[in-house]
Order: C-alpha cells, then structure tokens, then sequence
C-alpha cells in the first residue's frame, strides 16, 4: 500500500510542484494549507510522515511541531520541515522541537525524495 | 582680521556646529560645552561644569577612552559602533563616533576636545540594508523552489517527452537557477557577516575531510566542462582550527570560480601544505589570470572583475568578499596570485590546531604576492 504523506503548505506553487514530485513515485499525498488544518488532518489520517512548511496561516509549523511530538499518538511520526527559513537559529529550534530533518528551499526532487525514503525506511532501488 | 563681519566670532561657529562639543581637563572634569551638546545630554556649562563628563553624558566608554588619549597625548577616533550612546534626555537611541584630541596648554597636555557626531541615521540605513538583504533572499528561495522542482522533473522526463531543443533550454534554465540560488546563499551570509551574527566556531577539522567535502559537488561538473581537478596534498596533514561548513564553505567557492575562468582541457589543482604552524590551501587553475590592476580589488563586496578574456563571472561580486570574512574570523589570510594567459592562483591560511592552545594564531611570515 502506498505510503501516506501529508504535506501542510500554503503556497500554491509548492503545493503543486512538491506534490507533483511526490506523486511522480507514488506516495498517497494529502495537501493542507494551515497549521490547524494540518493537526486536524493527523489526528484523522495518521499519516507515515509529515512535510511541515514553518510559515502558515492560523497555526505555525513551530506549534504544529510542538503539539504533534508532545503527543503520545503522534510523536512517532517523522516531520520533515520544508522552508525558506535557512537561518542556523530557525533550524536548532524546529530540530529542537523534535523535527526529524529540516530541508531549506528551493531543493530537487532527488533531495526530497532521498529524505522520504530514508524516514519511511525504504530501501533505494 | 578686523574686515570680517561682525557674526565671525568663537560664539557663533561653535553654536552652530552639528557636533556636539566638550572641553575637558585632565581629570575628565567639563570646562566649557557648546550649545548642540547641551541640547543632546540637556544641560549647559553652567550646569555642567566642574562634573565628570561620563556623569553629564552617561558614555563609560568616555573613560577608557580619555585615558588612553592622555596617555599617548594622541588624537583618538572612535567608530560608532564602539560608542553606541543611549542618550539620558531622551528615550530615543543615538550612536555616536567620538573623536578625541588632546588639547595643551603652555606646552603641557592641558585636557581634552570631545566631539560626538551623530550617525544615527547611517547606523540606521545600515541595518535597513541588512534586513533587506535577508527578507528579499528568504523571499527569493520560495518561487525558486517551484521553478527548480519542476525544472528537474521535466529533464528527468518524468512529465512527458522533450524536444532535444526544449531539453537544452531546461539545461540553461537549471543551470540559472543553481546560480540565483548560489547568489542567495552568498546575500545571507553576507548580511549575517555583516549583522555580527556570525562567528566561527573554530574545531579539530580534519583536512582530508575538508577537502573531500568542498570538492566533491564540483567533480561532476568539472568532467562535464572538461576540466581536470586534482587534489594535491601530502600525507599526515595536522587538523586545522576552523569551522567545518564555513571552510568547506570558501575551498569550494574558490574552486567553482576557478572552474568559471578555465576553458575546457584545463586544470584546477588543490593543493595543502604546512609552513610551521599554518597550512595553507591553495586553488590554481590553468585559466585566462586576472590583470594586474584587478588584483588588488577582487575582495570587496559587489566588485566583479571580468578576467583577462572578458569572460562572464556568473557572480555578482560576493563570494570573495566572504571568503575574505570568514578567513581572517579564523585568523588566517588570504591572496591571489595571477599572472594573465597563464592562470590564478588564490591561497588563504588557517592555523594548526594544537590540543593544548585551543587556537594557534598565525605567525607573520606573509607568503604572498
């Protein structure tokens, strides 16, 4: 069964490119466009692994962080943060908040897709 | 004397001077103020005088400063940044450049002329410069992202087929955008070089790794260009006291210059040695050289040196500014050698780490020129 990756985003154009990216080698994607959103999508899907945009609407990827690995249910599942924040600081704190592995924009697919591998544990063909 | 008009008299010149003005004996104590100085710390001579200058003004810095003016009975320049001076009448923030000249009386150091000039403002555009730096390449990496992902997935054919034309031009697409995105990176670690938010973190670096690291990225590119790059260092080659990424950070930038100068069928060579207790690591390669008049001016910020062939540099002058930044923060230097139609050669050194002294600062026996 395909793999479920939730990507929380808010602009349009990475929704589309990213997505295009992930469905290229057959994740099952799920967009969401706000931090709220994002919560409420996990605790309703469960899914495998988590691309987290740090600037969104209503509820930043800071607090979506925050809750998802203070929860006993979610914690275990990996968040990747996906953003055009590329100062030292941004990253310890996402990296201190439990984020997995932190990627800066702009990136090429073969980045992100090496990055999903390794955290849902696939092995490279 | 006796033509000049009436207005031309001690009084008027120093109320109407944009700096603010003291008169101070040796014993920092205020002899006499002008009129703009007692609008800034809101007070005047008679209110002044006979108290210490640092009480009137609130700068401690003053202190040091005075001293060692009386000491060496010179005249002391101090940059703003060093006297950055909230001042008490207000609750706003002024910095300051205090200039001191020791003034005599009777052949004897009498005391000394305090001048404090406003360059708020400079300090200001400053700082704006700095955070417009950082907003517009934070804001630069999100519409890249769009274009590069999709750049990528169209050359991997993965969204359909391309004309061998449309291929090429997706090539040049890519390749732009890996240079906007270098140029990205090369504005934010200036603006934080600039900010003071960066400092190195200087740690046992191995140099194999060093090297490894800087080149590795750039081989691939290299074979495509036809450039041979070759490493050239000798065996049992003690750690460097640097910070990994940040000398990763300039060994590569230098080699990727390098490879923009060099036409196919050249060389790059990287190569490390130890003199005493530096290495130095040095980028040459076979291409175009610089001119002579150029040399002296390819660190500063945003100046772009075309080389010898008025080849394009694909850069906007940053690179080495930076590489100069983080070099001497380690304590090193850095230099070009270039001799036109037989190739460059950039050299900069870091120091020897020793277990025992955390960081070996370098001798001065400048290999350059």
């Amino acid at each position: 069964m395909a793999k479920k990756v939730l990507l929380a985003e808010d602009e349009k154009n990475v929704i589309l490119g990213v997505r295009t990216c992930l469905d290229a080698v057959g994740y099952d994607v799920e967009i969401v466009e706000d931090g709220d959103e994002a919560l409420n999508s996990v605790r309703r899907e469960h899914p495998d692994l988590i691309l987290l945009d740090l600037l969104m609407p209503k509820v930043d990827g800071y607090e979506v962080l925050k809750e998802l690995k203070g929860n006993d249910v979610t914690k275990d599942i990996p968040i990747i943060v996906l953003t055009a924040k590329a100062e030292e600081e941004d990253r310890q704190r996402a990296m201190d908040l439990g984020a997995e592995d932190y990627m800066t924009k702009p990136f090429k697919p073969q980045e992100l897709w090496d990055l999903l591998k390794q955290y849902l544990h696939e092995h490279s063909d | 004397m006796n033509n000049l008009p009436a207005p031309v008299n001690l009084h008027t010149i120093t109320d109407n001077l944009a700096e603010a003005v003291f008169l101070v004996d040796r014993n920092k104590a205020v002899a006499w103020l002008n009129k703009k100085a007692g609008e800034l710390f809101n007070t005047s001579t008679d209110a002044a005088q006979g108290a210490n200058i640092i009480e009137i003004t609130n700068v401690k810095k003053l202190d040091s400063l005075l001293d060692d003016v009386f000491e060496q009975e010179a005249e002391l320049n101090c940059s703003y940044e060093e006297a950055a001076v909230k001042v008490k009448s207000s609750d706003q923030r002024y910095f300051f450049k205090i200039s001191i000249n020791p003034v005599f009386y009777d052949q004897k150091l009498w005391g000394g002329l305090v001048q404090f000039t406003d360059v708020t403002r400079f300090h200001e555009m400053e700082k704006i410069k700095t955070d417009f730096v950082s907003i517009v390449s934070h804001e630069f990496r999100t519409p890249l992202t769009t274009i590069i992902v999709g750049v990528e997935m169209l050359k991997e054919g993965m969204l359909g087929d391309l004309t061998p034309r449309g291929k090429e031009v997706l090539e040049a697409i890519g390749a732009d955008c890996e240079r906007l995105s270098r140029l990205i990176d090369n504005l934010m670690e200036l603006s934080r070089i600039e900010s003071g938010t960066i400092y190195v973190e200087a740690e046992p670096t191995d140099v194999v790794d060093l090297v490894q690291e800087a080149v590795r990225p750039l081989k691939f590119q290299a074979e495509k260009q036809g450039i041979e790059l070759i490493t050239d260092m000798p065996p049992n080659l003690p750690p460097v006291a640097a910070d990994f990424n940040k000398a990763v950070w300039v060994l590569t930038n230098l080699v990727g210059n390098a490879m923009r100068y060099t036409d196919p069928g050249g060389t790059i060579t990287v190569r490390i040695r130890q003199r005493g207790k530096r290495l130095f690591f040095s980028v040459e390669d076979t291409g175009c050289g610089i001119p002579k008049e150029d040399q002296s001016k390819i660190f500063r910020k945003y100046v772009q040196v075309s080389g010898a062939d008025h080849k394009g540099t694909g850069g906007v002058g940053l690179g080495l500014a930076i590489a100069k930044d983080i070099v001497m923060a380690h304590g090193g230097e850095i230099w070009v050698d270039s001799e036109v139609g037989k190739g460059t050669t950039f050299t900069f050194t870091f120091p020897v780490f020793y277990a025992q002294e955390s960081v070996s600062l370098p001798e001065a026996d400048h290999e350059g020129g």
